[in-house]
């Protein structure tokens, strides 16, 4: 049974994704829009691998997010223009460099602290952006035209053909994503998640798993983050601001952590009421407040763990024992 | 050099507003895990608040009496609602709702008071400067010192020298302890986020009358506290108060040589501080991991 329904589930999407461009004319949309969904959903995977899996509280996934889009941005413009493929590259590697340089300040500590740490070391690089002005523009920005696939005189990637090439790579992302949680590494993650000193005591280097989980959340992110930047043109210090770490979160929370697809459904659901509370109402922003609360209160498990099983697991509930004791064993672990 | 004096005497307000918050956070998260991101919120509400009673012709001394407390009695709403239910959930549930009530938070502020600064008056009172040799000193930032040492001092008092001080300070060594002592939680964790949200309705009333006040004031005031938790290290109140004020000090003098890397100068020192010592500096080893 559940097996249909994943089949059905998925062509479904895979309908609704292929015909993106065209379902956004009959809605009077831009296909631009579609694209923000697929990376907004690739940041809220990245996002997931930590929140979701690892059970981390990381609360900075915007910086690698913006690390990757200047990372494309700059080299487009300063090393080798008008190369799509090779960008999206870059990005992919400013950003998982933009996660290497952090993942030593931030394996050691745990829950709040862990967050506190990415929130803090994330505004490192939006400042970074923010004041370092000749080079990425400062407060305004940094324009960027967007480069053909393979260099110049090749194929042009206006609004559809960019869609589609953003599909792929999306696709190829998320089937990465479906091999990496089937695997030892993606299954220890979750282990750490449920009880970190039992995985410690099975000789598991668990600061190492976090360092490679923090790296590949940048890479995925910085992925997104590149590719975004090239479909709206532009780069800017907001795109790594905490609050939009803050949303990504939420996107991932929405749809259902610890799930594969919960993230990108979290953030289509996102995208789509900030943009038609936006364009409808003044208020919008209190309205995505609310949106926050309301999910928080009484969807915890997000919308696919809802819909899934209407039973509470040990994941949402912390039934472990009062926190000093875990981390006495922790450090005790560490000594002993 | 007589420029140098009149930045430390800035940096040391800053870093004591950056430490009483940064104080706020600190209890929050110790005793119950609440990251709470609409600490910056209290402060501007206080803030809003203090300036109407202002408007009216109130004493500043007891607008700010009046505004903290009607600031800690919507606080202790917010908690008893929307915060208490998510206890039981791992932290980063009251996370993602404190930084959602941020954002009504300052839509709210917008729409009442508009985008922009609000004219805020300090008394006369504290308007004049002293003048010690050539270094200027501005009253109002000398009873910033003042008040917020008090504060402290008090605070200081209540943790260490009453017995709601150390069932507070019991909880957060073991909830499930005091519990079964037949204390009750739910009214420490109330106490404690009043606590908190008081010392920040504190601090934004009297960060209004510095640095100006508009719907995005607490906000900027809450990044470099949750820096001054970390550098600090987490559980201690002296780390918050030390941190502060290296912080507060360091933006400041920073301003005077560089201006443009007064922000970036915080980080620096987190970054230091970091390789230095992993817990921050009077962390405990083992807490938080």
């Amino acid at each position: 049974m559940k097996r249909t329904l994943d089949t059905v589930g998925m062509s479904i999407l895979a309908i609704v994704l292929l015909g993106m461009p065209l379902w956004m004319n009959v809605i009077k949309l831009n296909v631009s829009l579609g694209t923000s969904l697929l990376l907004f959903g690739l940041a809220a995977a990245s996002v997931n691998i930590l929140v979701g899996y690892t059970g981390f509280m990381a609360f900075g996934n915007a910086a690698f997010f913006g690390v990757g889009a200047y990372g494309s941005a700059l080299f487009s413009h300063y090393i080798l223009p008008d190369n799509m493929i090779l960008a999206t590259i870059v990005g992919a590697l400013t950003g998982t460099l933009s996660a290497f340089v952090l993942a030593p300040f931030l394996i050691r500590r745990r829950g709040i602290y862990f967050a506190l740490l990415t929130v803090a070391f994330g505004q490192v690089y939006y400042f970074i952006a923010y004041r370092w002005s000749n080079v990425t523009g400062g407060e305004d920005g940094f324009s960027i035209s967007r480069p053909h696939l393979f260099g110049p005189q090749t194929n042009p990637m206006n609004g559809p053909e960019y869609y589609y090439y953003v599909l792929v790579v999306f696709v190829a992302v998320m089937v990465f994503l479906w091999f990496l949680v089937r695997s030892p590494f993606g299954l220890s993650l979750r282990a750490i998640s449920q009880n970190e000193v039992r995985v410690r005591y099975l000789a598991i280097n668990s600061d190492r798993l976090i360092f490679k989980a923090l790296v590949i959340s940048g890479m995925v992110a910085g992925i997104a983050g590149s590719l975004y930047s090239m479909s709206i043109n532009f780069a800017y210090p907001l795109l790594m601001d905490w609050h939009q770490s803050g949303d990504f979160v939420m996107m991932t929370i929405l749809g259902g952590a610890g799930t594969l697809w919960g993230p990108f459904i979290g953030a289509i659901i996102y995208t789509l009421a900030a943009n038609v509370l936006s364009s409808k109402t003044e208020t919008w922003q209190i309205m995505i407040g609310a949106l926050f609360v309301i999910c928080v209160l009484f969807f915890p498990k997000g919308i696919l763990g809802f819909l899934s099983r209407p039973t509470t697991t040990s994941e949402d509930v912390d039934t472990a024992p009062s926190r000093p004791r875990t981390e006495q064993a922790l450090a005790q672990s560490e000594q002993g | 050099m007589e420029r140098l004096i009149p930045e430390i005497v800035n940096g040391i307000v800053l870093g004591a507003f950056y430490a009483i918050i940064a104080i706020g956070l600190s209890l929050i998260m110790n005793l119950t895990g609440t990251v709470n991101l609409a600490h910056g919120s209290f402060l501007t509400l206080a803030g809003y608040l203090a300036f109407v009673l202002l408007q009216r012709g109130t004493n500043f001394w007891l607008a700010l009496g009046i505004s903290a407390l009607l600031t800690v009695v919507v606080g202790l709403i917010v908690e008893r609602t929307l915060i208490a239910p998510l206890y039981k959930r791992i932290p980063l549930y009251s996370l993602l709702l404190t930084f959602g009530l941020a954002l009504i938070a300052e839509e709210v502020f917008r729409l009442i008071w508009g985008p922009q600064s609000v004219p805020f008056s300090t008394p006369a009172s504290l308007q004049g400067a002293t003048i010690i040799g050539d270094t200027v000193l501005p009253t109002y930032r000398l009873a910033i010192m003042a008040v917020l040492a008090v504060v402290m001092l008090l605070l200081l008092f209540f943790m260490y020298r009453t017995r709601q001080g150390l069932r507070l300070r019991g909880a957060v060594l073991n909830r499930e302890m005091m519990a079964a002592l037949g204390i009750n939680t739910q009214t420490l964790y109330m106490m404690n986020f009043g606590l908190g949200i008081f010392l920040a309705a504190v601090a934004g009333v009297l960060a209004s009358g510095l640095i100006g006040l508009s719907p995005t004031m607490g906000n900027g005031l809450l990044m470099p506290a949750f820096i001054t938790v970390v550098i600090g290290g987490m559980g201690s109140l002296a780390g918050c108060l030390v941190g502060g004020l290296l912080l507060g000090v360091g933006q400041s003098v920073t301003t005077l040589y560089a201006p443009a890397a007064s922000e970036i100068v915080t980080y620096v020192l987190m970054a230091v501080v970091l390789l230095i010592r992993p817990r921050g500096l009077f962390g405990e080893e083992g807490l938080f991991g």
